[in-house]
């Protein structure tokens, strides 16, 4: 571009990290939430009781399955780990005589699939909701798009995110005094650019791992051209990496599967003290059966941790084969993206950073408005474009947080059996997100500001109260009294959540704009401080 | 951040308050379109001449180079912002690609794919 290598990234900058923003915030957001994915299942779920040792869950799905799907072809179980109240299960059944076999598919088919109680290993019917799977899932895949456009956006936007990040860092010599700068009092373009950068150099390694990694856990949709270039399909590739056994007839001898909590135990020792995650049983009941235990994917660092093969009778015939160092380090960052070998501590030093990089994307886009504002040929009367941006980041900063709380108030106030009733929760977002955009158009920014910012607060931080009159066992005492300490966190977080969107409310109330159109000198440049 | 915003430097200062000239424009989409879509198309190519190449194993090569690819892909999305000459973009990355094409083929030639 014109001007120098400084300047050009500054424009590149701008621009990457404008263009896909308010996205992108969606994005971050929905993706902070997600390292809590569990405990917002639960939340989601109060008919679920607590989490509880993951052996009564694995006896209970073995009595229940054996129970309703004795010859089935296969079974699967999602043993619940420290975080989890339930365990998943489905089966897969024979295929008919001359029907054609289906790929199998999770969790589609409501008909061969249960939700186990973690404490009693007892069938639990929670009501129908997607729990925090819908915000994991939408930051990846977005919605009301097909899943694979949804991930091809979301990449798209990752790049963009990259770029910025990138380019942002080469524009930013003096990185590290910036990160003991912060003048809140100084002029308003300069206190969010101070705030700017505070939010993304503090977390800066954390912004730059999470989008990288992100792009790496669905690379092979990205880019498949190196294993196209090496292997004849897909396939072959994955045969290559995740070798699977092969399908075996039944025999027809009738053979008792080996208790499953002493299968898992066996397995916990193989690994040297590791936790399982999900078991899969081939032909049960027939002595062909073989169990596979698949190992935790939060036991190490990569995702990846490997499973072991036992037979009907639990012996241990065979174990997935060492990755390779390239393989392992995709297993590890795929890890790290999804964070869930991280201890409570890390865990929030996860979300923290994850919320620095929320603040980072808003306070780009507030700047880009409140810098360009001062530039415009008549600030009073912007054109359409700078409106749109003004309008977008109102309706989006507030918007995002409150359609989410909206989900949630959704949850608990839509009868429990309402048909199609965990659509509507998640609609329930959109529109409220939608309506902050189409409301911010309606009023005049600052009060624009205050109001969506306002309402987002009271969203989230009436959350606790909300799902203590409609239901009762969940409010926070009752937690409290059950030992339930994730729970009593979680409402405890709302509201400081809503604190925090509060703040943000107060701040746009005391602000005053700076660059006053009749001003002559134009204000003190960032050029200048850099200089 | 938008530090080319609020001091404009010399080269900017020409456009009026009416914003940037068609010619600018134009360059910005050159750059754009050669960042976004050439750059793809060289980050892959790349990605599939580095699995092939790269050693440790078919799979490992595979996975390393795959890896790698949003590393390159960035490198060229911030260098065809950065040159200061839009033809030099172009014709860096339509040349580049077509040399890893031509290793790319040659090398599928010699050992075809499993």
């Amino acid at each position: 571009m014109n001007g120098s290598f400084r300047q050009s990234m500054a424009w590149l900058h701008t621009w990457s990290g404008l263009l896909v923003g308010w996205v992108l915030l969606a994005m971050f957001l929905t993706g902070t939430a997600t390292y809590f994915r569990p405990e917002i299942t639960r939340w989601m779920e109060p008919e679920t009781g607590m989490p509880a040792d993951y052996h009564i869950a694995a006896a209970g799905a073995a009595a229940y399955l054996s129970k309703v799907a004795p010859d089935a072809k296969s079974w699967s179980i999602t043993l619940p780990d420290e975080r989890q109240a339930t365990a998943s299960v489905f089966w897969q059944p024979q295929p008919k005589p001359g029907e054609e076999e289906r790929p199998r598919r999770r969790g589609r088919n409501r008909d061969t699939q249960a939700t186990l109680d973690a404490a009693t290993g007892d069938v639990v019917k929670p009501r129908e909701t997607r729990g925090g799977e819908f915000f994991y899932r939408f930051h990846f895949q977005m919605h009301y798009l097909p899943v694979i456009w949804g991930r091809w956006f979301a990449g798209l936007c990752a790049m963009f995110m990259l770029v910025a990040i990138v380019s942002g860092v080469i524009t930013h010599k003096r990185i590290f005094k910036d990160f003991f700068t912060f003048r809140p009092t100084k002029a308003a373009q300069r206190s969010w650019l101070d705030a700017h950068n505070m939010t993304a150099v503090l977390a800066l390694p954390f912004h730059a791992m999470i989008t990288y990694t992100g792009l790496v856990t669905l690379m092979a949709l990205y880019m498949p051209w190196g294993v196209l270039a090496n292997y004849s399909s897909d396939d072959a590739y994955f045969k290559a990496v995740f070798p699977r056994a092969e399908e075996i007839e039944r025999s027809g001898v009738a053979a008792p599967l080996a208790p499953l909590p002493k299968v898992i135990d066996e397995a916990s020792k193989a690994w040297g003290g590791g936790r399982p995650w999900i078991i899969n049983v081939s032909n049960p009941g027939d002595a062909t059966a073989r169990i596979e235990v698949t190992r935790h994917s939060g036991d190490k660092l990569s995702y990846r941790g490997g499973s072991l093969t036992f037979d009907a009778s639990g012996k241990l015939l065979t174990r997935s084969p060492e990755a390779g160092p390239a393989n392992v380090t995709g297993g590890a960052m795929y890890g790290i993206h999804m964070g869930r070998f991280a201890e409570p501590v890390l865990r929030w030093v996860y979300f923290l950073c994850s919320l620095a990089g929320c603040a980072m994307v808003a306070t780009g886009l507030v700047l880009w408005s409140v810098s360009r504002r001062q530039k415009l040929p008549d600030p009073e009367r912007p054109h359409f474009g700078f409106r749109l941006v003004e309008k977008l980041n109102i309706g989006t900063i507030a918007g995002v947080p409150a359609g989410m709380a909206a989900m949630l108030w959704a949850n608990r106030l839509l009868p429990v059996e309402m048909a199609s009733r965990s659509p509507w929760e998640v609609h329930s977002m959109f529109i409220l997100w939608g309506g902050m955009i189409l409301y911010a158009c309606l009023r005049p920014n600052k009060k624009a500001w205050m109001e969506t910012l306002g309402l987002a607060a009271f969203m989230v931080a009436a959350l606790p109260i909300v799902s203590a009159v409609t239901t009762p066992e969940r409010n926070i005492f009752a937690n409290a009294m059950r030992g339930d300490g994730a729970m009593v966190a979680f409402d405890l977080t709302l509201v400081a959540l809503g604190a925090l969107l509060a703040f943000c409310g107060w701040k746009a109330a005391r602000y005053k704009p700076v660059a006053k159109p009749k001003r002559k000198a134009p204000a003190p440049t960032v050029a200048t401080e850099a200089a | 951040m938008s530090v080319a915003q609020t001091a404009p430097p010399p080269a900017a200062k020409r456009k009026g308050p009416k914003g940037p000239t068609l010619r600018q424009r134009l360059d910005v989409a050159a750059r754009a379109v050669a960042a976004i879509v050439v750059g793809y198309v060289f980050a892959s190519l790349s990605t599939a001449v580095l699995a092939r190449l790269l050693p440790g194993g078919t799979e490992e090569a595979t996975i390393a180079a795959t890896l790698l690819s949003f590393a390159v892909y960035t490198a060229v999305v911030i260098w065809a912002f950065a040159d200061p000459k839009t033809w030099r973009v172009w014709l860096g990355l339509a040349g580049g690609s077509a040399a890893l094409a031509a290793i790319l083929w040659i090398s599928l030639i010699v050992e075809p794919r499993l």
